[in-house]
């Protein structure tokens, strides 16, 4: 049997007939032999009893005697061989009916177990031939979102490094506010306590200025008349006793210097934030690192706890081109840190210096350390083991941030109840010595 | 239904056994072939390669014609239960009237059992079949063998289904007839209630099934 037809979708198990199963020319040579043999004609019918091939001689006739035997498919009969003998030859002709029904009945058997594969190949082809297109049409589907995608990456990258600069910066902001705020508590006390002493001492001094301008009156007036010195003396004297003259021209030269080195102290104060805080200044700039550690320093000794011991051991450093503002930035949270590491008998040292071309900054504190557990977290943003409201999580991201910025690298040791040192490794361009 | 010729007073029926590979479904075809009569059945047609057990399948045909003349064949038919067979099984599953499940008891092939299960519903959906409303019986077979999941935890892990469940040794032919039976009622009742085949074709019930499942001597 030909399964040429294009398209052929086949259900497993379709019955078929017999003629769909054996073909004439299947059975035309059997029959031809058989007529050889004897008998008068041949013939196979289908189920409906017409011929499917028929061979030999003669017709129905009264005189040849019929043999009839079935043909199965699938076990059913769905066919008959006929064979046709003249009376005196059916004898021989019985057998020989019986050998083709068994030729023909083996030809019908392996043709239909021939077809029954060809049905489950065709559907399984057919199947897999539908998966691959199906699975081809998901290819191309998404090889195009891919080109797509290819094409706007560039721009889309763009667009994405742009708004995390953006949420970057604003982070940035934030820290150096919440540093800000921090230091305005400390730093409005310290500027407090001179003004109150200036204040009060002025109030002092107006009480002093009070008792001079009395004096120097009494001097205008006892001169315009005309007395003797000895009486002026004696006039003036007890005057002056009563006043307390010697001591008021001796505490009013105190309270001046006083006041005056108050004002000093703000005008250090100001002029030490305004340097940390680099309002005039942007980036690429060639600084010197141990003037920013101590300007940063003496921006922080205001808000340091008593009994605080801050070692310095700064060697010479070259001139580390960077924007100084961010570096101090960086500075001022890990020292804040450290300061923060104890409460009591605090000491942090802090130290730098040059070494096979690179600049090392480290900050060491002697307090409680981190736990092994949290140490791997400690630049993870938003990390705090603080209070709620009282640490932002972001000091050592942002340092470490900036940090990574100007080309450097910060590494992070401690261990539980000895302390904690941090250590900034800044590489030293070529030419920046 | 593979057809139904109502002139010609013919219906050809198409029932699978489905299951994990190895857990018997050509076994309970030979026990049927060998347990049952001739009078009632065709030949087993074993579609086998010598690669692959049952690289195709297996098909058996069951006859019955009422005394009204309404003749009943069934094809009964089992699909290959490799995994990388499943094609094949798809193919299979078309039009089927009634599946039986075989499941290997075993210790250690219940989650084959149940990942076939799974692929047995999907495949039916796929098919446009409904398991809801399919006749479907599941069979643990190999009973015979030492390391079994005992009877009481299969049929309290079956009992939510609302299956039915038969224990079989198709080796030693216990349960395959059972089974058989279980699958022709099902199969019977659902197409009776589809088709009148009772009041319009009188096909009854009890005639059927023991037309059918004539045990031979």
């Amino acid at each position: 049997m030909m399964f040429d037809t294009p398209n052929l979708t086949f259900v497993v198990g379709e019955e078929k007939r017999l003629a769909e199963i054996i073909s004439p020319a299947e059975i035309e040579p059997l029959l031809r032999s058989l007529i050889k043999a004897g008998p008068v004609w041949a013939a196979v019918l289908d189920e409906d009893g017409l011929p499917i091939c028929r061979h030999g001689d003669g017709h129905q006739s009264d005189t040849l005697q019929e043999i009839r035997q079935s043909l199965l498919v699938e076990g059913e009969p769905r066919g008959t061989l006929i064979v046709a003998s003249n009376p005196s030859q059916f004898q021989a002709a019985e057998p020989l009916a019986l050998l083709a029904r068994d030729a023909l009945q083996l030809t019908v058997n392996n043709n239909l177990k021939r077809m029954l594969t060809t049905e489950i190949h065709t559907s399984v082809v057919q199947e897999s031939y539908e998966q691959l297109v199906g699975i081809n049409r998901n290819l191309a589907e998404s090889e195009r979102r891919y080109r797509e995608l290819a094409l706007s990456l560039e721009q889309k990258v763009e667009e994405r490094t742009n708004e995390l600069q953006k949420a970057y910066g604003k982070i940035l902001q934030q820290e150096k506010l919440a540093a800000v705020g921090g230091l305005a508590a400390g730093m409005a006390h310290e500027i407090n306590n001179p003004n109150g002493f200036i204040l009060s001492n002025l109030t002092t001094f107006k009480k002093y200025l009070g008792r001079m301008s009395e004096m120097l009156g009494l001097y205008r007036l006892l001169a315009s008349k005309d007395i003797s010195s000895e009486q002026l003396k004696l006039m003036t004297e007890a005057r002056w006793r009563e006043l307390k003259l010697d001591f008021v021209l001796e505490d009013a030269q105190d309270l001046l210097s006083q006041s005056q080195q108050g004002a000093e102290r703000i005008g250090k104060i100001v002029a030490d934030l305004k340097s940390f805080s680099h309002v005039d200044e942007t980036s690429g700039v060639a600084a010197d690192l141990n003037l920013e550690l101590k300007r940063t320093l003496s921006v922080m000794n205001l808000n340091m706890a008593p009994g605080t011991v801050i070692v310095q051991d700064l060697q010479p450093l070259p001139l580390f081109a960077c924007n100084p503002g961010l570096l101090s930035q960086a500075f001022l949270n890990i020292i804040q840190n450290a300061l923060q590491s104890n409460d009591k008998g605090l000491e942090v040292r802090i130290s730098s210096k040059c070494e096979d071309g690179e600049i090392i900054i480290a900050v060491a504190d002697n307090g409680r350390g981190i736990p092994a557990d949290n140490l791997t977290r400690v630049f993870e943003p938003f990390f705090t083991t603080r209070d709620v409201g009282s640490g932002t999580g972001m000091g050592l991201t942002v340092a470490r941030d900036i940090v990574h910025g100007v080309g450097g690298n910060m590494e992070i040791d401690s261990s539980a109840g000895l302390g904690t040192t941090v250590t900034i490794r800044l590489p030293l361009k070529d030419g920046s010595v | 239904m593979i057809e139904f010729d109502e002139q010609q007073q013919r219906m050809v029926l198409k029932l699978v056994y489905y299951g994990p590979a190895l857990s018997g479904k050509t076994t309970n075809l030979l026990s049927l072939h060998d347990q049952l009569s001739l009078d009632g059945r065709g030949e087993l047609m074993l579609l086998d390669t010598t690669e692959d057990r049952t690289i195709y399948f297996d098909l058996l045909p069951f006859f019955y014609v009422a005394p009204s003349g309404m003749k009943i064949k069934i094809k009964v038919y089992t699909v290959p239960g490799q995994v990388r067979h499943d094609a094949t099984r798809k193919a299979v599953l078309q039009r089927a009237d009634g599946v039986v499940f075989v499941a290997d008891s075993q210790l250690g092939r219940m989650s084959v059992n149940f990942e076939s299960f799974d692929n047995l519903e999907k495949n039916l959906s796929m098919v446009g079949l409904s398991i809801e409303r399919l006749p479907l019986v599941v069979q643990f077979n190999k009973r015979d063998v030492a390391d079994v999941v005992p009877e009481e935890e299969i049929l309290r892990a079956w009992e939510p289904t609302g299956l039915p469940v038969v224990m079989a040794s198709a080796l030693n032919g216990s349960g395959v007839l059972e089974t058989f039976g279980k699958i022709l009622e099902a199969t019977f009742d659902s197409m009776n209630a589809r088709y009148g085949l009772t009041a319009r074709f009188g096909v009854e019930r009890e005639t059927f099934l023991s037309g059918i499942m004539k045990v031979s001597k």
